[in-house]
């Protein structure tokens, strides 16, 4: 036992209300790729913040080299060699690739003497050659926010080298990134692995692990579930363990039976704040009965598009017809009325008002007309009434019934509650935006079960996702967005999961 | 025309150092709606030193003037601890919390003011009566055609005021506590990974914020109001939060909004007594700034960026 | 354990509101130990000095009785100026001009009703309370409407606004309606005013507020609104979450200008009560503290409307109070704005109170069940 790098051993923490890990102990050698595998909730994450110091185990020990150590802090992990790429990037958005680098380890040296003085040239030279020595080229003085998300993942690992990190950490690297973006990032995590460092990965992504991975720890509700190495067990096996039951992994699709179109987007284009063309002279047609997937990689105007359709963003340029009539001047509540449904990508910031309480959420869509209220008058029962046959219907568990505060439901819970909300309106129109983010296996099957119950209901469907599995099982049509422009409209089963990662990167007909 | 640039300055520089105080709390991620209490807070403290300095040391000693600034920017720092304890501690509502602070020290400073006036003298007044500040004039400068007034009869503090700004905003831009700063302000997490403790440096900007705004404080007490009374609260703290506004959180662009808000007052009043009003008129003219503060909003607020994180608790366990 | 079980109960806000009502007095009493005195004459001097306990001793024609309603008459217009608050507080926004509103809507109806004597009382009332409403209500749609048109933060132009109406109406005062012998604004003509003044009850010569019943009728309706109607419901979703209000379709914009509107309409009711009720004369360039007050109370009441108005008696105790107080304990009468000012900093942390209390249910919650799991295993 004494060949490991890391250990963890009998780790338990306790969050309010929640055990996030529940005696688990791991092992890691130095030079290979252990994975973390489990479901949203399972507690990985928790696992590796706390060996990163930003949590304290409430019992249990870490030994680093041989070594007990007491991480109170992310410092601490650092000074140890421990790197850590968090699932949401840790960056400073207005700095500086080269300022977000050295963001806690300043190359600060003295002027005159006596001033403090941070010397920025030298951090950008020393971060151009680091970048070249591992392949991962960055301009340090480009701003983040500017910069793609791919760009970002390759700042967040130049942060850990710059720190001379040996143990790194990577949480679900792979969400964001299209396929030949993954490709790339796998060799990256290869060739750092050839270099001798020690890599540990979280993900939900069992085709990852068999491509990287030597070794496997398996989570489930806080509780290790066992560890496996990754060349014995196979894809089916793995994911059984994760879900602790059997795993169908697609959606039975009935043959597609379209009819009229039912929204026509005809050259569309939205401006942004800075007027600048986040979508470019966009056009597609949804039939009723038909998924349309809009598919590319986070931040190429997918919100905007769904935003401008329901009225929340203003149509520069171009039309959107719903069942043959113009809506450009409809107001949101108008366009709802006559037949749009939305489910928005934020939950908790768009979706819903989270401290009001469920039924009143529930009711967001109806409140205004009979008989929720009449005159302007609030009636009482029916949104009861109402909120308790969603809640059966839809299986919303709630602490308090209709009167749980939405805050203190579950993730998945809130987002039934929308789905139920807007489906329940029976839209010709439905849009979906990332409507399985942060959901685990159950959630995602039922909310993908729901998506196809409308579909065969005859409804008109945009599904918009950055998870491009999920848009290859559901969608009858997929677009590719690049930078607010569509580059490819086809039917879902001409494509192939690379050629539309392909279209995702911006690279036009082959 | 030299009185416009003389009294512009005097009162802008003022404004503009409170103004950068709001900055550095802001820029750390805690919205200040809170200036007006620490200047008027802080200018407390400062008159209070001077008036139980003033037997000791000798009326009319010009030392007693730093002093009174010293003590003010530690009166506004302690004073700001509350606003650090409400937003940072207790994650109340910072707007409120700002609102909170203002009302406060108004209560606070009224109350004391009378009671240390009881204690000291027996007459139980609302106001610390002040020395005014000596001027000077830089030769040579001050005879330059047009702008020789901002070098004529200038308040000693004016010169600090400037040196302190250029310093603070070298710290806030040039070093690693500010960088590590700013960040707090627009992604706390971030900081927070590099293994920097957020809350802390919150505390301290929230501090600097405090400390800055009482020198600004008993600046106007020792300047443009020559005491220390209820009347310190004239929304200034207000007026150099719309400056930070203008200045769209930078402290160059503050500057010269102060600059403006200073040159429009001290403009107006010229006007007044070049028209030769009767004084009733001055209150229209001492609306100026108030006015000129809502229109230049109306320019100027919708394109601002204020720092991101703004307005929001740091929670370790978000993500 | 008793205190955090009431903190996370069904009435959380009434007892955040009682816990900070203790902890000021607490505090208010060390103020006072530590000057010498007594705190518990002091506070039987607040209420004596509001007619709620009797005074040792009367002059002619006063009694407990006109105590308390002078009390009753100062009670009105912070009831109403409170009330102004939640109305924008509700929609997420801070109406801190509130006593800009009320110094500009009481200007406005004491030059054009209060100085015109043709008015009878059956006409000059009402004309009162609708120029009240009116002036108040446009000055907070023009904030509502900085708000959302130019992206102006309320706090901000709130502000700016109370110091341009106060030097506004200080000139006219001055230049125009100034009693050379008070330096204040001129009195209004007794029929304006919304209190009945010389009225004999025994041998007492009284003052009755109508702006309470104005008040407390104020206060229903803001209670019906939020808990009854559309309006209501959408000025609460508007004030929770902004985006999402936009995303149900709800008009943010129009629910803003609405909000803020009528947070100034009933900031004018508190200024013609206060203006031609309480005081019946204008200090030029002078805002009422009572503005500021009204944060206090609606924050103690937890924006509540009913709540606001037990809350106004707690914080007229300590202003009403204040000068009996502070002639027979000796204790300068500003230390009644500092207690108010206390009671709001311990208010505003009501929150942190809940989510303190909230938390140690929920670890001992956690500690229960720990155990009762071991128990099993055993």
């Amino acid at each position: 036992m004494g060949d490991y790098i890391v250990e963890m051993r009998h780790i338990t923490k306790r969050f309010p209300g929640i055990i996030a890990n529940d005696d688990v102990s791991i092992g890691i050698r130095k030079g290979e790729v252990y994975a973390l595998l489990g479901e949203n909730g399972a507690g990985k994450s928790t696992l590796m913040s706390i060996l990163f110091g930003t949590y304290e185990p409430d019992a249990g020990e870490i030994l680093v080299r041989g070594q007990e150590v007491h991480f109170h802090s992310s410092t601490d992990a650092a000074a140890c060699g421990i790197g850590m790429v968090h699932q949401h990037f840790k960056l400073v958005e207005p700095f500086t690739i080269a300022e977000n680098i050295v963001l806690g380890v300043e190359p600060e040296e003295k002027r005159l003497g006596v001033l403090p003085w941070m010397n920025m040239k030298k951090a950008n030279r020393q971060i151009s050659e680091l970048s070249k020595e591992y392949g991962l080229e960055v301009n340090p003085t480009d701003r983040i926010g500017d910069v793609p998300v791919s760009v970002r993942q390759r700042v967040e690992i130049l942060k850990m080298l710059y720190r001379g990190a040996e143990i790194m950490i990577f949480d679900e690297p792979t969400a964001v990134l299209t396929p030949q973006e993954i490709d790339f990032l796998l060799q990256i995590i290869d060739n750092l692995r050839r270099n001798g460092k020690t890599i540990l990965l979280i993900t939900h992504k069992i085709a990852e692990i068999k491509r990287i991975a030597d070794r496997c720890a398996i989570l489930r509700q806080g509780k290790l579930i066992d560890i496996r190495d990754v060349a014995d067990a196979s894809t089916q096996e793995l994911a059984d363990l994760m879900v602790g039951r059997q795993v169908r992994f697609t959606q039975e699709k009935t043959a597609p039976n379209f009819g009229e179109p039912v929204l026509e987007v005809q050259h569309l284009t939205v401006k942004n704040e800075h007027k600048f063309d986040v979508v470019k002279d966009v056009s597609f047609t949804i039939r009723s009965g038909e998924i349309f997937a809009i598919a590319g990689v986070s931040g190429n105007g997918q919100g905007e598009i769904a935003d401008a359709i329901a009225g929340l963003a203003k149509i520069a340029d171009g039309n959107v017809i719903l069942n043959g009539k113009e809506i450009n001047d409809l107001n949101v509540r108008e366009r709802c009325l006559s037949g749009i449904s939305y489910i928005p990508e934020d939950r908790q910031e768009t979706g819903t008002i989270p401290d009001m309480t469920l039924q009143e959420n529930l009711s967001l869509r109806e409140y205004f007309r009979e008989p929720f209220s009449r005159k302007g008058i609030l009636k009482q029962d029916p949104f009861r009434d109402y909120a308790e046959k969603l809640i059966g219907k839809y299986d919303i568990r709630c602490a308090q019934g209709p009167d749980t505060i939405l805050r203190s439901m579950s993730g998945g819970n809130q987002q039934k509650a929308i789905v139920g909300r807007e489906i329940e309106e029976k839209s010709r129109l439905i849009i979906f935006v990332q409507p399985t983010r942060g959901l685990d296996i159950g959630a995602i099957e039922n909310v993908h079960r729901q998506i196809l119950e409308e579909r065969e209901r005859g409804a008109a469907i945009l599904l918009i996702s950055l998870e491009l599995d999920e848009i290859m099982n559901l969608a009858d049509t997929i677009g590719v967005l690049y930078r607010g422009e569509i580059l490819k409209i086809d039917s879902a089963d001409r494509m192939t999961t690379q050629e539309v990662g392909r279209y995702m990167m911006g690279v036009k007909e082959a | 025309m030299n009185k416009v640039f003389t009294d512009g300055l005097s009162f802008a520089l003022p404004l503009l150092i409170i103004a950068v105080g709001a900055l550095y709390s802001e820029k750390s991620g805690v919205t200040n709606l809170a200036a007006e209490g620490f200047q008027g807070v802080g200018a407390f403290f400062g008159a209070l030193a001077a008036t139980l300095l003033g037997p000791v040391i000798g009326n009319g000693n010009q030392a007693i003037i730093y002093i009174a600034i010293l003590c003010a920017a530690l009166g506004g720092a302690l004073f700001s601890l509350i606003h650090g304890l409400l937003c940072i501690r207790f994650r109340a509502n910072q707007v409120i919390s700002g609102v909170v602070i203002n009302i406060l020290a108004v209560a606070l400073t009224a109350f004391f003011t009378s009671a240390a006036n009881s204690a000291i003298s027996g007459n139980a007044s609302n106001k610390f009566v002040l020395d005014v500040s000596t001027r000077f004039t830089i030769p040579l400068l001050s005879s330059i055609p047009w702008i020789g007034g901002i070098f004529t009869d200038m308040y000693p503090f004016e010169i600090m005021i400037a040196v302190l700004v250029v310093f603070l905003w070298y710290l806030l831009n040039r070093t690693r506590f500010g960088m590590r700063l700013r960040a707090c302000g627009e992604n706390p997490q971030a900081v927070d990974a590099a293994g920097a403790n957020v809350n802390r440096i919150r505390w301290i900007a929230v501090m600097i914020s405090g400390a800055l705004c009482g020198i600004g404080g008993i600046c106007f007490a020792y300047s443009m109001i020559g005491n220390f009374s209820p009347s310190i609260y004239q929304g200034f703290g207000y007026l150099a939060i719309a400056a930070m506004i203008f200045g769209n959180w930078k402290i160059g662009p503050t500057t010269l909004a102060c600059l403006i808000f200073g040159l429009a007052k001290s403009g107006g009043l010229q006007l007044c007594i070049a028209a030769k009003l009767p004084s009733n008129y001055m209150d229209l003219f001492l609306m100026l700034p108030y006015i000129l503060t809502l229109l230049l909003l109306v320019f100027f607020s919708k394109k601002n960026h204020p720092p991101k994180a703004a307005g929001e608790p740091f929670d370790k366990s978000k993500r | 354990m008793f205190l955090s079980r009431r903190l996370t109960g069904k009435y959380a806000s009434l007892w955040v509101s009682l816990l900070a009502i203790l902890m000021t007095l607490a505090a208010a009493s060390i103020l006072l130990l530590a000057m010498g005195k007594n705190p518990l004459i002091a506070f039987r001097s607040f209420l004596q000095g509001c007619g709620m306990i009797p005074k040792e001793n009367y002059g002619g024609g006063s009694g407990m009785l006109t105590d308390l309603l002078d009390f009753l008459n100062y009670l009105a217009p912070l009831i109403l100026a409170s009330l102004a608050f939640i109305a924008a507080f509700k929609a997420g926004l801070f109406n801190i001009g509130i006593a800009g509103q009320m110094l500009l809507a009481g200007f406005t109806a004491t030059v054009l009703v209060g100085y015109n004597k043709g008015l009878s009382a059956v006409v000059a009332k009402p004309l009162v309370l609708l120029i009240g409403l009116l002036v108040g209500g446009m000055t907070g749609a023009l904030i509502g409407w900085l708000k959302y048109r130019f992206n102006i933060h309320e706090v901000v132009s709130t502000i700016m606004l109370n110091y341009i109406i106060s030097y506004l109406t200080g000139f006219f005062i001055n230049n125009n309606y100034v009693d050379m012998m008070t330096r204040n604004s001129k009195v209004c003509s007794p029929d304006s005013r919304l209190t009945l003044t010389n009225i004999m009850i025994g041998d007492l010569k009284c003052k009755i507020p109508l702006g309470l019943i104005i008040a407390i009728l104020i206060a229903l309706l803001v209670s019906f609104l939020f808990r009854k109607t559309v309006l209501g419901f959408e000025i609460k979703a508007v004030g929770q979450n902004r985006r999402c209000s936009e995303y149900t379709g709800i008009r943010v914009n129009r629910t803003i200008l609405l909000s803020m509107g009528l947070s100034g309409a009933i900031a004018g009711l508190a200024g013609v009560a206060y203006y031609l009720g309480y005081t019946n004369t204008i200090i030029p360039k002078t805002l009422p503290g009572m503005g500021y007050d009204s944060i206090s109370v609606a924050l103690l009441g937890s924006g509540a409307p009913i709540g606001s108005i037990f809350a106004a008696i707690v914080v007229s105790v300590f202003q009403q109070g204040a000068n009996y107080m502070s002639s027979t304990v000796g204790v300068a009468k500003e230390i009644a704005s500092l207690i108010t000012g206390i009671l709001l900093l311990f208010a505003s942390c009501g929150n942190y109170m809940k989510y303190k209390a909230a938390r140690k249910m929920q670890l001992a919650e956690d500690l229960r069940r720990t155990e009762g799991k071991e128990a099993k295993a055993l």
